[in-house]
């Protein structure tokens, strides 16, 4: 007790067991007169404020005023960063856009007045503080689980010890406590000093060296975290290389190797030639096309130039005979590595009439027809042939007929699929798939771009197309032909409605004519 | 005092007159504070570990493969033309989805006056904020060079010599979602305070004491404390109503200012908050019922409250089915060939099964909770609530993958395929998540022990006013 009697007296706190009754001797003491008073509880009790006196805080203005501040922030940044300092010119778009200024701007109010809210509130409670003599008591540790307490400050103008006991003990406060100065040690725990001050010690390094190199200056280049993405050593397209006696930096493929994925069909399946017969009817032709397979970007490879006729090369236009002047032959064309499925480029039919096309091409599409395959052909149709030739294969895609309405010069116009030279009989399955894979006329290959499987599909296709546009109801099975007859009925009336519609509106207008010029006349008639 | 009342008592059927009671059994203050610090306070448990053995082996392969990915380059990851989002947006989508119940049961409940929000709210905060550190992960990561992405921050650059583009989305996005993941902090921390004061006064060893008394920060329950820790409660949340339909209508608008076809709809927003909601409630679920299983907290965490969960689970369900339906009416109605395709395309293209699961987790799962008993016992919500989560997944999947595969030019049209690092990051994120949960579980209190008393006072209150 003696040394109790040193130390400064706080107050006096008693302890209570529930919520009803804590709140019965807070209006009391209230009643008594006592203002400087608080209660400890271990959730926030309703009512207590009033039944304490406790004042309303000014924490919602606080964090008003940095809400505020927030909104001001944000649109201030925004509209100096991206109106004033440094305009993003995009399409046209306004520098000042205040729609696009709103999100960040809402984002930035709310997240300073949340700030205001949290650092406002332990400002206001003065928190952290981590020592306060009333946890001196170890029946205080309740506070937090299950025990109020009434607390009456010695600073209070009627604090008289004895007489706050008895009044505590009066409201049915229990043990009640006398509150002095905390006498433990102020110093931090040695372990928690020892790693706090590491903690700081070494956070600095990074800092320090940052500052030392932003005041020196240093021979040795920048640093660079990534050095192959800030230098990549991959050669551009087309750029030297000191590695190799060729001095190019892309490579050739490794004279008799095939890559993966390569060549796994028949020779006839990449050519769309039946390349058996050509080796017995012309060998060297069909020498060059296999060594064109095998070895696509071999320099050696013997280029065709032997055979006006054929020319080979990945979309190199087929009709040089034809139109020598139009397209003259690149003779660097020939030593450019060629695609894996070169074959001979048809000849045009111009030139068809005049050099018979003896060439063995396939009769029948290699792969497998099956539902799956003609749709496949169909998409990869849609996508690449349609543009010029139409989705019904007339010639006339949207490319034609923007052509023909700006009055493209040198455009040549695409062939029609249904025609007599273009069917099956004259034009065989392997013959079309070669047009596709190395062009014809302004037509250029598409063997880069389509594999080998889709191409064929996409015979296949064309051959489904040919019918459907040649069909007669005879080709159609029974049970389907009273449909289609209904649907051509249909059809019929409505393209008569339709007629019917036009006549009329023509016979509209050239009444509406007639009229206007006898109005004219009438017009002109009294004026005489 | 009559506790005893409520012991056994099915507080699901509702009485007319009468307020369920939310806290069960003969609990008084201090059961309540023993039930809840016992559970940081003992040993842990062998399922606990062996739990947490698992996580943190998936979250350190996380770590592994974002290590991997900043050396190697993003070209570890299936993400190829015309599919430059793949999974890391799709698992930032879902993350963030995720990350909304939690502000949401803490924020618009409180604000709303729903008291059933007190047991459940402190998990559903830490999985919210755990939520939002998986999901910014990934853009940070899908930038490229992860080590620039402080660009993103406006701030003067002597290297760049320029300014963030404010008018971008993608801008709005860093700050809705920091701000987002810095306001739930702040919220959830707070909330924490009297709690780990608890714990702080609770603890026998010096060490701990000191800290969670430094966590604490001195809280000592002081009237005046508790008021105006009230008021700022109140305030943030009612800054977090807001802020948490903010961000994920941000987050739509990611998509939905582009003009990618099956993006550029209006619905966006409303239709991502709502799938927020609902994925993120079935999180709380799937992480809960578990916990509370695991951890004896059947008489806080009552039947009541996982049948309100799975209320809320089937209205936000429904919402999100409605907009699934209200898509593809816009995009027939709106009669723009690419939007059609595009819808046509997710159901019928060459991701429907992704469409399909989507629609069978999503749409006709959640309307079992109709049938009251799949409401009420718990395996069944679980297993629903699982099925909910991977719906969500792949509705962000559809989302992204399906409109960015097939857009206006069929020639630039592709097929995504993940690679093992896209699977990796997936399963490492979860890791990750359920890493830092079971550490909330172990160390932190998981239950918000002074609302629940706070409770549980009101209703001994009522109580007496009947008598």
């Amino acid at each position: 007790m003696t040394d109790k009697q040193e130390k400064k007296l706080h107050g006096t706190y008693a302890e209570f067991d529930a919520v009803d009754t804590l709140l019965a001797a807070c209006r009391r003491v209230r009643d008594a007169g006592y203002t400087k008073t608080d209660a400890f509880t271990p959730f926030p009790v309703h009512g207590i404020d009033k039944a304490l006196g406790i004042k309303p805080t000014a924490l919602p203005w606080i964090a008003l005023a940095c809400g505020l501040t927030g909104t001001t922030i944000g649109l201030t940044m925004q509209v100096w960063m991206n109106t004033i300092d440094y305009p993003y010119i995009i399409s046209g778009k306004p520098f000042f856009s205040m729609p696009a200024f709103i999100p960040v701007s809402f984002e930035l109010t709310i997240l300073l007045a949340s700030f205001g809210a949290f650092f406002g509130m332990l400002a206001l409670n003065g928190l952290p503080k981590f020592s306060n003599p009333m946890f001196t008591n170890p029946r205080f540790d309740r506070v937090t689980d299950d025990k109020f307490f009434l607390y009456i400050d010695a600073a209070d103008s009627r604090y008289n010890h004895g007489g706050v006991t008895k009044l505590l003990g009066d409201l049915g406060g229990a043990h009640i406590h006398d509150v002095y100065d905390d006498d433990s040690s102020v110093a931090v725990p040695k372990p928690l000093f020892v790693i706090m001050a590491s903690v700081i010690f070494l956070s600095l390094i990074p800092l320090l060296l940052v500052a030392r190199m932003r005041v020196t200056t240093s021979d040795s280049p920048r640093f660079h975290i990534f050095f192959d993405m800030d230098f990549s050593p991959a050669k551009g397209a087309q750029s030297a290389s000191s590695l190799f006696a060729d001095a190019r930096a892309m490579r050739v493929d490794v004279p008799g190797t095939v890559a993966v994925g390569q060549l796994d069909e028949e020779l006839d399946f990449y050519t769309g030639i039946d390349m058996d017969a050509l080796a017995r009817q012309d060998k060297p032709r069909a020498a060059r096309l296999v060594r064109a397979l095998l070895y696509p970007d071999d320099p050696e490879a013997p280029a065709a130039t032997d055979e006006p006729a054929v020319a080979e090369g990945p979309a190199k236009p087929a009709d040089e005979p034809a139109k020598p002047a139009d397209e003259p032959a690149k003779p660097e064309m020939k030593e450019e590595p060629a695609p894996v499925a070169t074959a001979d480029p048809i000849p045009a039919p111009a030139t068809a009439a005049a050099v018979e096309d003896t060439t063995p091409w396939l009769k029948e599409n290699p792969l497998a027809l099956s539902l799956e395959v003609l749709q496949r052909g169909q998409t990869q149709f849609e996508i690449y042939c349609a543009t010029c030739h139409g989705n019904d294969g007339r010639g006339n895609g949207l490319v034609n007929r923007r052509a023909q309405r700006i009055l493209a010069t040198a455009w040549v116009q695409p062939s029609s699929l249904h025609q007599d030279t273009l069917y099956s009989d004259a034009y065989p399955d392997g013959k079309l798939f070669s047009t596709i894979s190395n062009g014809i006329r302004k037509m250029g290959g598409y063997s880069s771009q389509i594999n080998v499987r889709d191409r064929w599909a996409i015979v296949a296709y064309v051959r489904a197309l040919q019918a459907s546009q040649n069909a007669s109801l005879d080709d159609v099975p029974l049970d389907r032909r009273n449909e289609l007859t209904k649907e051509k009925a249909a059809v019929d009336r409505k393209l008569a409605e339709q007629a019917e519609a036009d006549r009329q509106r023509a016979e509209a207008k050239a009444k509406a004519e007639a009229d206007a010029a006898a109005t004219e006349a009438a017009v002109v008639e009294p004026a005489k | 005092m009559s506790l005893a009342i409520t012991q056994g008592l099915d507080n699901t059927v509702e009485r007319p007159g009468e307020r369920a009671p939310l806290v069960l059994g003969d609990s008084t203050y201090s059961s309540i504070t023993e039930s809840v610090s016992q559970i940081a306070e003992r040993p842990p448990t062998k399922a606990w570990v062996i739990g947490f053995m698992i996580s943190a082996s998936l979250a350190s392969w996380f770590g592994i493969c974002i290590a991997y990915l900043i050396y190697t380059g993003v070209g570890v990851w299936g993400n190829m033309n015309p599919v430059f989002w793949g999974w890391p947006i799709v698992n930032f989508v879902f993350w963030v989805g995720i990350g909304h119940a939690g502000t949401l049961i803490s924020a618009i409940l409180y604000l709303f006056r729903q008291d059933w929000r007190t047991s459940i709210n402190r998990a559903a905060e830490a999985m919210t904020i755990f939520a939002v550190v998986c999901a910014g992960t990934f853009p940070g990561i899908h930038v490229g060079r992860a080590w620039l992405a402080f660009w993103l921050a406006p701030y003067p650059s002597l290297n760049l010599w320029m300014w963030p583009q404010f008018r971008s989305p993608l801008l709005w996005d860093v700050f809705a979602v920091s701000t987002y993941g810095t306001v739930s902090l702040l919220f959830w921390y707070m909330g924490m305070i009297p709690d780990l004061a608890t714990f702080r006064d609770r603890s026998r060893n010096k060490y701990r004491r000191m800290a969670y008394g430094i966590l604490a920060l001195g809280w000592s329950g002081s009237s005046r404390h508790w008021m105006r820790y009230e008021k700022a409660y109140a305030l943030l949340a009612a800054f977090a109503a807001p802020l948490v339909l903010s961000v994920h209508t941000i987050v739509s608008f990611d998509f939905a200012v582009s003009q990618v076809p099956g993006w550029h709809t209006t619905i966006f927003p409303p239709y991502f908050v709502a799938g927020a909601v609902f994925s993120g409630f079935a999180m709380v679920l799937t992480l809960m019922i578990p916990a509370r299983q695991i951890f004896s907290l059947e008489k806080l965490i009552t039947v009541r409250h996982l049948e309100n969960m799975c209320k809320v689970i089937l209205a936000t369900g429904t919402i999100v089915g409605l907009a699934y339906g209200t898509e593809f009416f816009i995009a027939w109605y709106g009669q723009v060939a690419e939007e059609k395709f595009a819808f046509i395309n997710r159901a019928f293209g060459p991701y429907w099964w992704a469409y399909w699961i989507m629609v069978t987790c999503n749409v006709i799962s959640p309307q079992l909770f109709w049938i009251k008993s799949n409401r009420t016992i718990p395996w069944r919500i679980v297993v629903i609530s699982i099925f909910v989560n991977i719906g969500m997944w792949f509705e962000r999947f559809v989302i992204v993958i399906t409109s960015l595969s097939r857009d206006y030019l069929p020639s630039a049209w592709g097929y995504f395929s993940p690679t093992w690092v896209d699977w990796s990051m997936l399963v490492g994120s979860f890791g990750l998540f359920f890493t830092l949960f079971l550490l909330f579980c172990r160390f932190m209190p998981i239950i918000n022990m002074a609302e629940v008393k706070s409770t549980l006072a009101g209703q001994l209150h009522h109580h007496h006013g009947d008598h």
